[in-house]
């Protein structure tokens, strides 16, 4: 990772700078981290996904950047969220809902659960504008129903009066990311949002989103736990572990040198479309709860290539020697001066 | 070729639900339009296709867990869906299924090793001693410690409980298992340990599988032959790497491609892709397919394909492969 000043604003190439993110969960009488020291940068128009399972920590980073972790349950450190100039972290209540109706948006994996079952398609799209751009209603009603063609509904126009129940699960989705996409936010946080879907209707809504991102510039954190999707979309990944970053690198330098043990182990344990797969590798054990992590690396009852000073010592995310941009938190894979190349099912 | 192990025959299910509001209608849902394929012995058959499709009514039916409308299911040389009640029995220890979240089979306030005996003393296979020690053997067998016996449902994790729901499957001894998605949904590290486990048992076992999923790269891996459905019909039947690396109808084609690989040196082709899949409701005219599909001819919106056989293991239906119509070139 290009290293930058450790204080002041973020320099102009990012969309979105996130140092020493740290999100703690109250359960039964202690504070536990579910998101631990998480440090990336967004660059403009760049797609960084996150990718890692269930529970690893994905959504809460993106909750905390967006001020959304609800405050009775969880508690929100970082040494700074950088976003145009302002400092997330610090900011007060007010400020937050304005970054997110303008500057942040986001998408989230169940879009039934964020409509309002009650209300039109085309009258929740409006409303978001009007909240936050203070159009007048019949201008909002235009720029909604041009934001639903923009985002491909059939015949956007006959069905701005319907409401959530009658659109498929794709079309709500779409619906979703027209709310989103209303206000022309610089950065979209999408959460799983093909996770629900059916394949081919995934395809339509990650190729819209491709296309969405060229026209208007936007930078995106796409979250997701398929592989496949991430080879698909993004520019740059993130794999998440346990709360932690334990790898970071561009696309393909990340598919073709997986360094992390478990971004290996993970890589061939994916059952493929495209070929035959002789012998399944397989990950032993689960992914411990955040009330019992363990010191040191976190994946290290798991890892096959752990050495006694792994369990002991907490790791870095590091970069490594031969590609500076692609940084790995594993004492092992940091330290062998020439790395073993991993060849992942040749 | 194995012998075949079961025959499926026109199997069809509508269902009737009254639908709308105001005025409720009744409406016809064609959930399984006269499906027939053959699971051969020691092998797995893989059903794929998107949600809706009559993959699990397919998997229900052939169990009688539902009532089918018509068509024949054999097993093993005897036909089920006449049965009477004590070949029902017998056939019922043989054939097992594994659901997609065991939770939703399992009673909450049933201890596991209570679940996993109550097979065995339902159907008089052991006393309850014999059980205990079985249930032990069981758990052993998926990967289970003997202490979750004494435990609860809920207090295990999604692949422990499918570890759970298998040793269930087990427990009597089947010959045929259907598996309907029982991995969707679980991380894929999770999603390994029990395809490995699962491959293991059909080893050990020799048992056949019904393999429901949604996931192409899961059928892959773990069948040997394959159908895609759409809107309750199978669009195409093969051996598993012929239909992938050679698709003839083109949902299947759309469906590989649309399937996203871990690969960024082969992004898919995206921008193709038409539509969504309409209602089993009112299926459109002709091939199911046509309003989505890319090579659709004058013939496709009239008359549904006839299934054409390419050869004793592999079939299509669409008329593209018909010589009356299309003749064999679907442009790829
Ligand atoms: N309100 C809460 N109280 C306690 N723990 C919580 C709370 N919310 C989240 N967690 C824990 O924080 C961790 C990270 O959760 P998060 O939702 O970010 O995971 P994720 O990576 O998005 O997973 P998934 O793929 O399942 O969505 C999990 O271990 C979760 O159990
Ligand atoms: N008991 C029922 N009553 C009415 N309609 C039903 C019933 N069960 C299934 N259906 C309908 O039949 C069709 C086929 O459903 P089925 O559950 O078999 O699909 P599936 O391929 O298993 O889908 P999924 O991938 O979502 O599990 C769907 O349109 C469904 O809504
Ligand atoms: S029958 Fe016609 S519409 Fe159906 S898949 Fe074949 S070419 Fe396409
Ligand atoms: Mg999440
Ligand atoms: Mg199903």
């Amino acid at each position: 990772m290009a290293r930058r000043p450790a204080n002041g604003q973020a320099p102009a190439q990012f969309a979105l700078d996130v140092r020493g993110l740290t999100t703690s969960f109250y359960v039964g009488g202690k504070w536990f981290p579910a998101v631990r020291d998480v440090s990336f940068a967004l660059k403009r128009h760049e797609t960084l996904a996150l990718v890692g399972e269930s529970g690893c920590g994905k959504s809460m980073t993106a909750m905390s950047i967006m001020g959304l972790v609800p405050k009775d349950a969880g508690r929100v450190k970082a040494e700074a969220i950088l976003f145009e100039g302002q400092d997330l972290a610090r900011a007060s209540e007010a400020k937050m809902r304005e970054v997110r109706g303008d500057g942040i948006s986001m998408v989230f994996q169940e879009p039934m659960t964020s409509l309002n079952p009650v209300l039109t398609i085309g009258f929740q799209v409006s409303e978001a504008l009007r909240h936050h751009r203070g159009l007048s209603r019949r201008d909002a009603a235009a720029r909604a129903l041009h934001i639903l063609d923009q985002v491909k509904i059939p015949s956007a126009k006959s069905r701005f009066n319907d409401y959530p129940h009658q659109f498929s699960g794709g079309m709500r989705q779409r619906v979703m990311i027209a709310m989103a996409l209303a206000c022309q936010p610089k950065i979209l946080l999408a959460d799983e949002p093909t996770t629900a879907l059916d394949v081919t209707i995934q395809a339509q809504i990650l190729e819209l989103l491709r296309e969405l991102k060229r026209e208007t510039g936007m930078a995106m954190i796409f979250i997701t736990h398929n592989l496949g999707v991430v080879a698909e979309l993004a520019d740059r990944v993130a794999v998440m572990y346990a709360g932690q970053i334990v790898e970071i690198a561009e696309v393909a330098e990340l598919f073709a040198r997986p360094t992390h043990p478990y971004t290996e182990a993970l890589l061939r344990s994916i059952p493929r479309s495209d070929r035959d797969t002789a012998e399944l590798y397989t990950i032993p054990g689960q992914v411990p709860p955040i009330t019992r992590m363990p010191p040191g690396c976190k994946f290290a009852d798991r890892c096959a290539y752990r050495l006694d000073r792994c369990q002991a010592e907490e790791q870095q995310l590091a970069p490594l020697a031969k590609a500076p941009a692609h940084a790995v938190r594993c004492w092992r894979r940091t330290e062998e001066t020439q790395p073993e190349m991993v060849v992942v099912d040749a | 070729m194995p012998d075949p192990i079961l025959q499926i025959t026109d199997l069809k299910k509508h269902f009737h639900v009254r639908r709308g509001f105001p005025n409720p209608k009744t409406v016809i849902v064609r959930a399984l339009d006269e499906i027939s394929f053959t699971v051969r012995k020691g092998t797995a058959f893989g059903l794929v296709g998107e949600s809706g499709c009559g993959k699990s009514t397919a998997g229900r039916c052939l169990l009688r867990l539902i009532e089918p409308d018509s068509g024949s299911v054999v097993f093993d040389g005897v036909p089920v869906l006449n049965a009477d009640t004590t070949t029902m029995r017998a056939l019922r220890r043989r054939m097992q299924i594994v659901f997609q979240d065991p939770y939703s089979s399992l009673n909450p306030r049933k201890r596991i090793g209570a679940a996993l005996a109550e097979p065995l003393l339902v159907h008089g296979m052991a006393n309850r001693a014999e059980a205990r020690e079985r249930v032990r053997d069981l758990l052993a067998e998926v990967g289970m410690p003997k202490e979750a016996a004494d435990r609860f449902p809920h207090e295990f994790s999604g692949g422990q409980r499918q570890r759970i729901g298998i040793a269930r499957a087990l427990a009597l001894g089947p010959d045929l298992v259907v598996a309907d998605e029982p991995v969707s949904g679980l991380d894929v590290s999770i999603q390994s340990q029990i395809l490995l486990l699962l491959k293991r048992l059909k080893d050990t076992h020799h048992l056949s599988f019904v393999f429901i999923s949604h996931d192409l790269g899961v059928i892959r891996y773990f069948c040997q032959e394959m159908a895609v459905m759409y809107l309750g019909r199978i669009v195409e039947i093969g051996p598993i790497p012929d239909v992938f690396e050679e698709p003839l109808h083109p949902y299947t084609r759309t469906l590989r491609d649309a399937s996203p690989v871990p690969d960024p040196t082969s992004k898919s082709i995206f921008t193709k892709i038409e539509g969504e899949v309409p209602s089993a409701v009112k299926p459109p005219s002709g091939c199911h397919f046509h309003p989505r599909c890319p090579h659709a001819m004058p013939v496709c919106r009239e008359v549904y394909p006839r299934w054409t056989a390419i050869d004793a293991r592999r079939g299509v239906a669409c008329h593209l492969f018909d010589d009356e119509h299309g003749g064999r070139d679907p442009a790829p």
